[in-house]
């Protein structure tokens, strides 16, 4: 068994993704068993207010422990260079909580990309937009958009060249350029509260990626029932949890050494999301030269 | 605008007997308040064949003749985007009433000189951006002016297709003589979108992709971002550059304070399936050119135009904003703001 330690029960705003999220899936996970005793885990689960994640996480890596980290990873490109660069040299895993690109559906949809079934793509547009909760007081860019930008980084597996951005952080417009021609255009923010999804939920999630060969729809919100009763129409997921799937390849990651998902990952959507705040503020598109 | 008199039968001169012109002819031959007058193609052989389809109206390929029948009170032009500044100049100068097809010219200059010309005449130009009068169009306005969702703050139009130009020669293909695909198609969706949205646009950025093949001459693939004064935002997109070259597909989002309108791929569709595979059965009715074409009557005798001269005008100008993006790679400027 995998010992984990929950490190903190904070985040962006209210959120408590710790007791939410991970808590449940780390108790239920045939793999993992909690613990209280720090020292004796060989993971800790960091969910702390992001202004003090950066350094809560390092020291974790200095301890040689593994990490599973509340997104964003950190809060600077900077700072997530550093846990990289930290956790590379201590031989541990960092693995950031970007559980939306194991949505079955979109999960499903990179193999088929990867797998050339829409020949070589040369787009991708998608929309995540989440409804009622809370808004994030840091704005959405900073606390939402890390999820598609991370799903659409899966599918395409192709460095960003340059990031445009309009519309304001809590709507936003992402206009992203990548290597070889290849574009993707992502709307990702908060709504008002619908009647038919619940607090926080996804109302639309879905993906176009379209090839030289093919053409790929995707909704994340399938696989689903739905159901309709005199309250109105929901969906009922039907699929694998998504936080289930992140902790699969955690435990896979700390038996093997190597995870499906890192660091590197939470690098890649910090700069795709810092370069946006900038367009934002400039209005102009940012050229991101270093990414590779 | 004052009532206008008009004939009880208003007369029809139809220019340019191509591809689009059936769908004209149709709603002419539908209306209780118009008929078909005569036809004008340059190619001899298609203003003949067409006349004679139709009720052996008489036909000509020189446009003045043509303008001055006794019985020709409004024209209809369906000749390529190039030709539009000159016919409409020549109809305004008749005195003619206009319904042209889109877009109103394939320049700013020339758009605007034209909305002078009409104005000047006090004759109703209208043009045939026909997707505010399909029925899918009219629902969305109608549900934004009503405030189901709130206050719009972001709209996706996406109308896809893989179904190519029909050769190198065709005039589409041609930037000269269509414009550009931004002027050619991508103004129905500019337009559209900025109609629903109510909005005063301020800036406009776009990418573009030659898809089909490295040689085409325009954009096969647009995406036409445009930001407006009050902070929304439209994402447009436009394609011929899909595949399968069958592919076809439309679907809308718009995303208010109070909640979202969304029409997806299959939203007016059957499915049909069959041994080729799944295909869609669109629903009947939905097509809006006898709409268009009642409407532009309606103007005529006075009623306030569903297409506003100078919407039509702002559509050459976002369209032009979109080429203009895409060959510098920045946000250009639009209306006040340029
Ligand atoms: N609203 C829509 O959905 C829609 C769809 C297709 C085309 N259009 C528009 O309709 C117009 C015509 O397109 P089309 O696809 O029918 O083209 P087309 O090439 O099929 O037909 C054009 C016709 O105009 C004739 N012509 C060319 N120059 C002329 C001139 N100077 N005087 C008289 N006749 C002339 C040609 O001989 C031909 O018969 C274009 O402006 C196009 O943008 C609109």
């Amino acid at each position: 068994m995998i010992r984990v330690y929950l490190e903190g029960s904070a985040g962006i705003g209210r959120q408590d993704h710790q007791n939410a999220m991970y808590r449940p899936a780390f108790a239920a996970h045939p793999a993992f068993e909690l613990v209280t005793d720090k020292d004796k885990a060989d993971v800790v689960s960091v969910a702390v207010a992001l202004d003090r994640r950066a350094e809560t996480i390092a020291d974790a890596i200095r301890a040689g422990k593994h990490v599973l980290a509340d997104k964003p990873l950190a809060a600077t490109l900077a700072e997530c260079e550093e846990i990289g660069r930290l956790a590379a040299e201590r031989g541990v895993l960092v693995v950031p909580a970007h559980h939306q690109r194991f949505s079955p559906a979109l999960r499903s949809a990179a193999t088929a990309v990867r797998g050339g079934r829409v020949g070589l793509p040369w787009n991708v547009q998608c929309d995540f937009l989440v409804a009622g909760g809370d808004p994030a007081p840091t704005g959405e860019l900073v606390n939402l958009a890390l999820y598609p930008i991370d799903v659409v980084h899966a599918m395409l597996g192709l460095p960003v060249r340059r990031v445009h951005a309009v519309g304001d952080p809590d709507l936003v417009t992402l206009l992203v350029d990548h290597e070889h021609g290849v574009t993707s255009t992502i709307l990702c923010g908060r709504i008002a509260e619908l009647a038919d999804v619940r607090s926080s939920g996804l109302a639309v999630h879905r993906y176009r990626v379209s090839g030289s060969h093919g053409v790929l729809a995707v909704d994340a919100a399938k696989p689903a029932l739905r159901v309709s009763t005199a309250a109105g129409t929901t969906g009922r997921w039907t699929g694998p949890s998504t936080v289930d799937a992140l902790l699969d390849v955690l435990a896979a990651g700390v038996r093997t050494g190597r995870a499906a998902l890192g660091v590197a990952d939470a690098v890649h959507a910090q700069r795709v999301v810092e370069a946006a705040q900038l367009s934002l503020d400039t209005g102009a598109p940012v050229p991101l030269e270093s990414e590779n | 605008m004052e009532p206008r008199s008009v004939p009880s039968s208003i007369g029809i001169l139809l220019v340019g007997a191509g591809f689009i012109a059936d769908v004209h002819s149709a709603a002419v031959a539908a209306s209780s308040r118009a008929h078909l007058a005569g036809i004008v193609d340059a190619d001899p052989g298609r203003a003949a064949a067409f006349a004679r389809s139709h009720g052996a109206v008489p036909y000509t390929v020189d446009l003045a003749e043509a303008l001055a029948w006794p019985n020709v009170d409004a024209v209809v032009v369906c000749t390529p985007n190039d030709t539009h500044r000159r016919i409409g100049a020549q109809v305004a100068a008749a005195g003619k009433h206009l319904l042209i097809e889109k877009p109103l010219a394939t320049t700013l200059a020339d758009a605007r000189a034209l909305a002078a010309e009409f104005a000047a005449a006090g004759r109703v130009l209208v043009a045939a951006h026909s997707h505010r009068h399909h029925a899918y169009g009219r629902a969305v306005k109608e549900a934004i002016e009503a405030g189901a969702v709130g206050r719009p703050r972001h709209a996706r139009l996406a109308i896809l297709g893989g179904w190519i130009w029909t050769g190198w020669d065709a005039w589409a293909a041609d930037p000269v003589r269509s414009g550009g695909h931004a002027l050619h198609n991508g103004v129905h969706v500019l337009d559209l979108v900025t109609w629903w949205l109510g909005g005063d646009p301020v800036r406009v950025f776009a990418r573009g992709r030659r898809q089909t093949a490295a040689e085409l001459r325009i954009y096969d693939y647009l995406e036409m971002v445009v930001e407006y004064a009050d902070g929304a935002v439209s994402v447009c997109e436009m394609s011929r550059a899909h595949r399968p070259g069958s592919f076809g597909l439309r679907e809308l989002l718009v995303t208010g304070t109070g909640g979202v309108i969304r029409q997806d791929w299959d939203g007016e569709s059957s499915f049909l399936h069959t041994e080729g595979g799944t295909g869609l059965v669109p629903a009947a009715g939905g097509d809006g050119f006898t709409a268009q074409f009642e409407s532009w009557l309606d103007a005529i005798g006075g009623a306030p135009s569903a297409m506003p001269v100078a919407d039509a005008v702002r559509a050459v100008e976002l369209g032009v904003a979109v080429e203009e993006s895409i060959a510098s790679g920045r946000p250009v400027a639009v209306g006040a703001a340029a």
